[in-house]
């Protein structure tokens, strides 16, 4: 199946630590649902960035994910519902939805990863969803995003449709 | 040299029997002016140990899952007092031991951190109620304390004191440990008698790290040795407080993996292998029925598969870490025996203060601050934050300050309902005591069953030690005990029981016991549930407390309060209800719920906002004594002398990595770390480096809004001009620490910002002349009004977690 035939979904993942985001990573990897391309991105409690990502963004090419930028808002678990004295604070998710730009994978990770966090991005068709996205039980925030179209404008469609839903959910 | 009147204290000097005459001739000396008191012939040395945030059936001696080889050799040596009762909470179990009073009316109705203008939420003893340690020290007993004190006010810790309610201010000749609720075993935050020396430098070695219960261990028999290298026979009393095993549970993995796969069968099943082991052990009655699960505790088989390993971990730590306390408890008494005192060693050893905690939440934690805070984190976010800081293989080590889940203790208070926190039932009332003293208990490894409270054990020693309660202490007269001696029952299985009715109250939850029966109110709330939707039944006008639903049971009949015949009994329903009210305003205990009273509105006067400055180098101020900055902007401005070379380190830093903040230099530039406790790290720097030369540096953080938690923008400036800037999202909206101090010129203890974990306490290198923190009022009247409603709040929250 071509890339460009059907609806491609993006699913984004949220995660607290590397070792969750690294167990879905390899869960999708071994789910058996054909992919366009994964990527995993996380930051460790020095601020080191690391990345890594499946061979099928290196085939891309200009298509892989790091091109059309990383989804900020990645990370926006619903935390703080309330303080032990009851006020409701919304978690303030997609601040840097904005941000979303064609910038290289690092430079975004870099600003949008919190110390201690990490995010999965996994592009595949929507024929594949019914593997892939079980495969991904520890994210604390997971959206999927779809969009019909042309290759890279498809990808970045649902790369696009996933952050709003990341924000809406994460508020 | 005839008796002194040892009901007056300090005990006279005794008048001049001598001669002086006006010059040395014919002048006789009175040696007796020169001695100290001396207690009366024959009072014992005395050793009383007391375990943190325990449960009855935790210890293998009372039939628990954890091996505690010391206990039992003590036990099987001595007594094992299976209907011994406690408050509920920690410090009023403290304040009610020490005193020998009843917790209220020493001002401990709740937590030394949370002092409330009503006389029984005071956290202030008052002066007619001495503790009885100053009584045994003034009768000539040497007195110390080690490890977990808990009962000086939060805004006392300082080098400003006041110190009467310091440890020596109890009547301990030496101290050694921590003032507040609870410690890292790791890194405390420690005094020393009248002076926070903060965390040892052992911490900072890699190879052989501090570990406080080993340093307990270390420092009592040091201690020890000392007393008797002056004075071979003089009386000892020492106050063993062991901070085990209240949260942050920490202990070397060797302890905790012993106990792998042991609690794989989870909290229900551990319940009935206890259950079935006490009834083994003889330590529960034969026909006791174990108590059912509450619905506010899951099934073990209700927990995700993928998640039992996290919380079989939990208790594998919570194990590993007792054992340790056993283990050193036992150094010391190996100790003593090594002296060749422990038969004239009068040993009372209390296994938990209030049973074992519930405060972790169902989920359990991997810093125990969470919850203070209000962040609600599922389980699955918890094991993730766990992963953050080394996975669970690292639950225990120095990299998390963890608690466990509330279903483990409850399994922990097997056979009872309920824990820590809930005063109307035993789980959170009744504990283990054993006793030991050879030189009078003959009838070793026996059971005694009499109904004993935390109050009766200063008497029953001063009457051990035939010392009589002081009448007048300083010149001022003391109430008399409410704690009677049950001492008779050390040798007399039969001995009559003393206590025939108590009253007991925490947090609401309340109950009076009378000659066997056992009245048991708890509100509804679940103990760990404080959102505004579970206090609003409780507000002022709208709690009728008479209203909330009465249990009953009777006690010899039924040992675990399995079943309520409150329907059935309902004259004696009423006759313990109108009992309570009475003993209620008798103890000072009224108003109820006065430890909430700051979540209805009830609030000391606002403190002034006035900057706060710290000169040189201060350290290791109190986490409970920070400058408010919670939940409003605020700057953060120091005066630098920079070297021609530049500098590096840390200018001013609270707590660390799991909840704190850091203003510091790295590679020359001005850096801000903000730990929202471990969950949301943030990290902004400047964009030029620090010139040489005399430099002022400021952080500033803007708040969006006056509301607890808000997020906001930080500036960094040199010299009034802005350097750097960035944003935080959430910020902490109670307390960063419940034990890590601020230091000005470094980071002591574990740091904020692990990207320099490897320099630590990573001093400035230049010199910091001085750090000034502004509170920046919010605009409104209103906003600092809510605000300071928030804090007391938070100090209220904070309470019911220690």
């Amino acid at each position: 199946m071509k890339f460009d035939d059907e609806t491609t979904d993006v699913l984004i993942g949220g995660y607290l630590s590397t070792d969750a985001a690294q167990d879905d990573y390899k869960a999708v990897l071994a789910s058996g649902g054909y992919l366009h391309g994964a990527v995993v991105v996380s930051k460790d409690l020095q601020g080191n960035l690391s990345v890594e990502q499946t061979d099928h963004m290196v085939r891309e090419g200009a298509a892989g994910l790091g091109a059309v930028g990383f989804a900020v808002g990645l990370f926006a678990p619903p935390l703080l519902a309330a303080t032990a004295v009851g006020a409701a604070i919304g978690a303030g998710a997609g601040a840097l939805l904005h941000h979303r730009t064609a910038s290289k994978l690092e430079e975004q990770a870099g600003t949008t990863i919190p110390v201690g966090g990490a995010g999965l991005i996994v592009a595949y068709p929507h024929s594949a969803a019914g593997k892939v996205e079980p495969a991904v039980t520890r994210a604390i925030q997971k959206v999927v995003g779809e969009a019909e179209g042309h290759h890279v404008q498809a990808l970045k469609g649902a790369l696009a449709d996933a952050q709003q839903k990341m924000t809406e959910s994460g508020a | 040299m005839s008796e002194p009147d040892r009901t007056k204290l300090p005990i006279r000097r005794p008048p001049f029997q001598g001669v002086s005459n006006k010059t040395l001739a014919g002048s006789e000396p009175d040696w007796n002016l020169i001695g100290h008191p001396e207690p009366p012939a024959g009072a014992p040395n005395v050793l009383l140990v007391l375990i943190d945030d325990a449960g009855f059936g935790n210890a293998g001696t009372f039939g628990g899952p954890i091996n505690t080889p010391t206990y039992t050799r003590m036990a099987e040596g001595g007594l094992r007092y299976n209907r011994f009762h406690v408050t509920a909470l920690c410090s009023p179990t403290r304040a009610a031991l020490l005193t020998g009073r009843n917790n209220h009316a020493v001002g401990f109705g709740s937590v030394g951190e949370f002092s409330s203008g009503f006389p029984g939420y005071t956290a202030t003893v008052p002066r007619d109620c001495t503790p009885w340690p100053r009584v045994l020290a003034e009768n000539g007993y040497s007195t110390a304390a080690f490890g977990k004190w808990h009962l000086t006010p939060d805004g006392q810790q300082g080098p400003a004191g006041p110190f009467g309610r310091w440890p020596n201010g109890w009547g301990f000749d030496y101290f050694y440990g921590f003032l507040g609720g609870d410690a890292g075993q790791w890194d405390p935050c420690l005094a020393e008698n009248q002076k926070i020396i903060g965390t040892p430098a052992g911490f900072y070695d890699k190879e052989n790290p501090y570990y406080l219960p080993d340093a307990m261990a270390d420092k009592t028999i040091e201690w020890l040795h000392g007393v008797r290298g002056q004075d071979a026979r003089k009386p000892f009393f020492v106050y063993f407080s062991t901070g085990c095993s209240h949260a942050p549970h920490h202990v070397a993995p060797e302890w905790a993996d012993k106990y792998k796969g042991q609690f794989d069968q989870g909290w229900d099943r551990l319940r009935e292998e206890v259950f079935a082991r006490q009834k083994e052990l003889g330590v529960i009655p034969a026909d006791a029925e174990l108590t059912p699960r509450d619905e506010a505790f899951p099934a073990w088989d209700e927990v995700p598969e993928k998640l039992k390993a996290y919380y079989a971990r939990q208790m594998e730590v919570y194990a590993g870490y007792s054992e340790n306390a056993d283990y050193n408890v036992g150094r010391v008494i190996d100790a003593i025996d090594e002296l060749g005192e422990l038969d004239n060693t009068l040993i009372i050893w209390i296994w938990g203060d209030n049973g074992a905690s519930m405060e972790g939440t169902i989920t359990g934690s991997f810093n125990e601050m969470t919850m203070q805070n209000g962040i609600p984190l599922s389980d699955e976010m918890q094991l993730q934050l766990a992963e953050r800081f080394g996975g669970i293989g690292a639950w225990g080590g120095q990299m998390m300050d963890p608690h466990y889940s509330a279903a483990w203790a409850w399994a922990g208070n097997t056979p009872f309902q309920w824990g820590k926190q809930v005063g109307s039932h035993l789980g959170g009332t009744r504990n283990p005591m054993v006793v030991h003293w050879p030189a009078r208990i003959t009838e070793g490894g026996a059971l005694r069953s009499q109904f004993t409270h935390a109050i009766d054990v200063g008497p029953t020693i001063l009457d051990i030690a035939g010392i009589p309660a002081a009448a007048e202490v300083d010149g001022i007269a003391q109430e008399p005990f409410h704690g009677v001696s049950f001492a008779d029952s050390l040798d007399d299985a039969g001995a009559p029981e003393h206590r025939t009715q108590q009253y007991f109250e925490t947090m609401g939850n309340r109950a009076m016991y009378k000659d066997g029966w056992w009245l048991a109110i708890k509100t509804p709330r679940i103990p760990w549930v404080i959102t505004p939707d579970a206090l609003r039944p409780y507000a002022p006008g709208v709690w009728d407390p008479d209203g909330d639903p009465a249990e009953l049971y009777y006690l010899p009949d039924d040992f675990t309060q399995a079943h309520d015949l409150a329907a059935d009994h309902p004259g004696t329903v009423a006759e313990l209800r109108e009992l309570f009210w009475a003993e209620a305003e008798k103890y000072k205990v009224l108003p109820l719920l006065a430890t909430l009273s700051a979540f209805f509105g009830i609030l000391p006067p606002r403190p002034d906002e006035v900057p706060v400055e710290y000169r040189g180098d201060v350290q290791n101020i109190m986490s409970g004594m920070i400058p408010r900055i919670y939940n409003h902007s605020y700057a953060i401005s120091a005066d630098l002398v920079v070297p021609a070379g530049g500098a590096e380190g840390v200018i001013v830093a609270e707590a660390d990595h799991l909840g704190g903040f850091s203003l510091w230099v790295q590679d020359g530039k001005l850096t801000h770390t903000y730990s929202m406790m471990g969950v949301f790290i943030y990290r902004q720097q400047a964009d030029e480096p620090l010139p040489a030369g005399e430099v002022n540096v400021r952080m500033e953080f803007a708040a969006d809004a006056a509301k607890p938690a808000t997020g906001g923008e930080v500036t960094l400036y040199i010299n009034d001009r802005p350097v750097g800037k960035g944003r935080m999202d959430h910020t902490v909206p109670i307390r960063f620490s419940a034990y890590a101090g601020m230091d000005i010129g470094r980071d002591n203890g574990g740091v904020v910002d692990l990207s320099y974990e490897d320099k630590k306490p990573f001093a400035f290198t230049g010199t910091v002349k001085k750090v000034v923190f502004d509170v920046k009022p919010h605009l409104s009247v209103d906003d600092e009004e809510e605000l300071h409603a928030a804090a007391h709040h938070g100090d209220a929250a904070h309470g019911l977690s220690q």
